[in-house]
């Protein structure tokens, strides 16, 4: 079983128009969204069969009232900001660390787990499953539930004999990244051809470098900036990360998406984009 | 004042309007704090030097091994994995660490000091006549931005405007970046993508109970459904930018939007004018 992830470092540069069409050129893979708090795969893939499950990672506080003294002890520990001065912990900031809870003299800290979202398996396609996630607004733990739908997502490919999983990656390079990251066979950079999309790029590279995964890129909408994509092209060479294709502006990629269709359902982008999935399927 | 301009999906043009909003204010204490610190992207609007850097840290714990007994017990207290104790070592995960302090605190032999680990920088530049740039950039491998976010705002003087240019999102690391701003812009465009993603953020920003309006982004003559979520989440269209490839390919080649598209000038004013109202 091989693992490709497309990251990009910089958000909105058509890492699900991409992705979703390579999903839809091959015959049989396990699709994952790894962009657990802004998960748009879905809305082009348009599975069924959705079967959903609660996400509980790491613990929130909670002061019993009747039993608190207000001794201010655990407003004092506390490094987060999270208990307010009516002694009521504000779930929002805090971490879950389990301080407060610890050192209350009286024992009014209870730390309770707490439900950060959802993950769901699904079906694409009769008997192809996508996976993906729900993160709730302004919960952490983002890294956890990333490794909770990998993991959904190669047990299922295990069972059913599936030989590669297609993942969209999160956008940045924190914990979401690093986590999508683990076990991942190859990495596919899809790079926009502006200033701050290159800059964007070598950071992420970087990380990738750290990991130790092999990268391959895509520049998409080279046409938009010539000069610049050719500066991606010099640098990739000099990494030594093959350019496995360029992709044109086009408004009919565009157009797809307002409609919410995978781009590759069209005759004239899939030409564009079958010969990039095949440099990539050989990269494997 | 301080406006955080935050989106739920990646490239909507959040940076683009923070940094023509603070050109457009011209104002010389104006502040624009970059606080995407996992891809900053706002000080390639201006191309101008780092006056001053600082290294920001966040405390991690030490062992002292002459007082350590390997009891096992900070293991047992961290929630987050960052210790593991064996038979006569215990090992420091930093990356793991959410910087509580418990361990330390608690530690029946006084055997854990903390100690600090860099998490990445704060960049600071002034900017030609309109203010100062705050920017963080976490260090690669780093896997948790709030910490530098926070000391990113904590670092920016106060000013009559400070500019938030906030991660896209909706976890902890927006909040900790549209935290403590009176007004939210969020940035969207009118697709599929866009709508699904500025709900989400809406969610957050809510809970919040911050003031806020959306600015549609590559706007093609049609809001979509982004009138129904205006009306259902009581969240007024500030302004709709018209779609431009000129625009497009202008800010991709790095030349000032302002001068690429015009209007875009009396666009940021009224939007301007607009949350200088409601916050007044």
């Amino acid at each position: 079983m091989k693992e490709i992830l497309f990251i990009s470092g910089k958000g909105g540069t058509g890492k699900t128009s991409l992705t979703s069409s390579f999903i839809a050129l091959t015959d049989n893979c396990i699709a994952c969204d790894y962009d657990v708090d802004a998960s748009n795969l879905p809305i082009l893939l348009k599975p069924d069969n959705i079967v959903g499950y609660d996400f509980s990672a790491g613990y929130s506080a909670c002061i019993e009232e009747e039993i608190c003294t207000s001794c201010g002890l655990c407003k004092e520990v506390c490094r987060f900001e999270a208990i307010n001065d009516d002694y009521q912990v504000i779930p929002l900031h805090c971490e879950g660390c389990g301080f407060c809870a610890r050192i209350c003299p009286v024992e009014a800290i209870r730390m309770e787990p707490r439900s950060s979202g959802h993950w769901f398996g699904s079906e694409f396609k009769p008997g192809q499953s996508l996976f993906f996630a729900d993160l709730r607004p302004g919960e952490e733990n983002s890294g956890k539930l990333v490794a909770q739908v990998k993991k959904a997502a190669r047990q299922k490919a295990l069972t059913d004999d599936v030989s590669v999983i297609i993942a969209d990656g999160p956008p940045g390079i924190g914990c979401a990244v690093i986590s999508s990251m683990v076990e991942a066979d190859l990495i596919v950079l899809v790079a926009e051809p502006g200033l701050s999309g290159f800059h964007d790029l070598k950071r992420v590279y970087e990380l990738i470098q750290l990991r130790g995964i092999k990268a391959v890129l895509i520049i998409n909408k080279w046409d938009l900036n010539p000069e610049m994509s050719q500066k991606i092209e010099d640098w990739a060479a000099a990494q030594g990360v093959e350019l496995v294709g360029k992709m044109p502006f086009s408004t009919i990629v565009a157009d797809c998406i307002a409609e919410a269709k995978i781009p590759a359902t069209d005759p004239q982008i899939r030409d564009l984009i079958f010969p990039i999935w095949e440099n990539i399927i050989q990269q494997l | 004042m301080q406006i955080a301009i935050a989106s739920g999906k990646g490239g909507t043009g959040k940076t683009l309007l923070s940094t023509c909003i603070i050109k457009v204010l011209a104002e010389r204490n104006a502040v624009l704090i970059d606080a995407d610190v996992e891809e900053p992207n706002a000080a390639l609007a201006f191309m101008q030097p780092i006056s001053a850097t600082t290294t920001v840290h966040r405390l991690v714990p030490q062992i002292l091994p002459d007082y350590c007994t390997f009891c096992g017990l900070c293991a047992e207290i961290c929630k987050f994995n960052a210790l593991v104790v064996l038979e006569n070592k215990v090992m420091v995960f930093p990356e793991l660490c959410h910087s509580c302090g418990a361990c330390s605190y608690l530690c029946p032999y006084a055997a854990i000091d903390e100690t600090i680990h860099p998490i990445g920088v704060i960049e600071k530049a002034q900017l030609p006549g309109c203010g100062t740039l705050l920017a963080g950039r976490l260090n690669i491998g780093e896997a948790q931005s709030p910490p530098l976010i926070k000391a990113a705002k904590n670092k920016a003087p106060s000013a009559n405007v400070r500019l938030v240019d906030c991660p896209p999102g909706t976890t902890c690391t927006m909040i900790e970046a549209i935290r403590g701003s009176d007004y939210c812009m969020l940035v969207t465009e009118p697709t599929p993508f866009g709508t699904h993603d500025l709900e989400l953020s809406l969610e957050a920003v809510k809970m919040l109970g911050m003031p806020g309006g959306m600015v549609i982004n590559r706007w093609q003559g049609d809001d979509g459904d982004l009138l129904d979520l205006s009306a259902n989440w009581d969240f007024p269209i500030l302004a709709r930018i018209p779609f431009s490839a000129e625009l497009a390919r202008a800010y991709m080649q790095g030349m000032d939007p302002l001068l690429a598209m015009p209007a875009l000038r009396g666009i940021i004013a009224d939007i301007l004018h607009h949350i200088r109202e409601v916050s007044s």
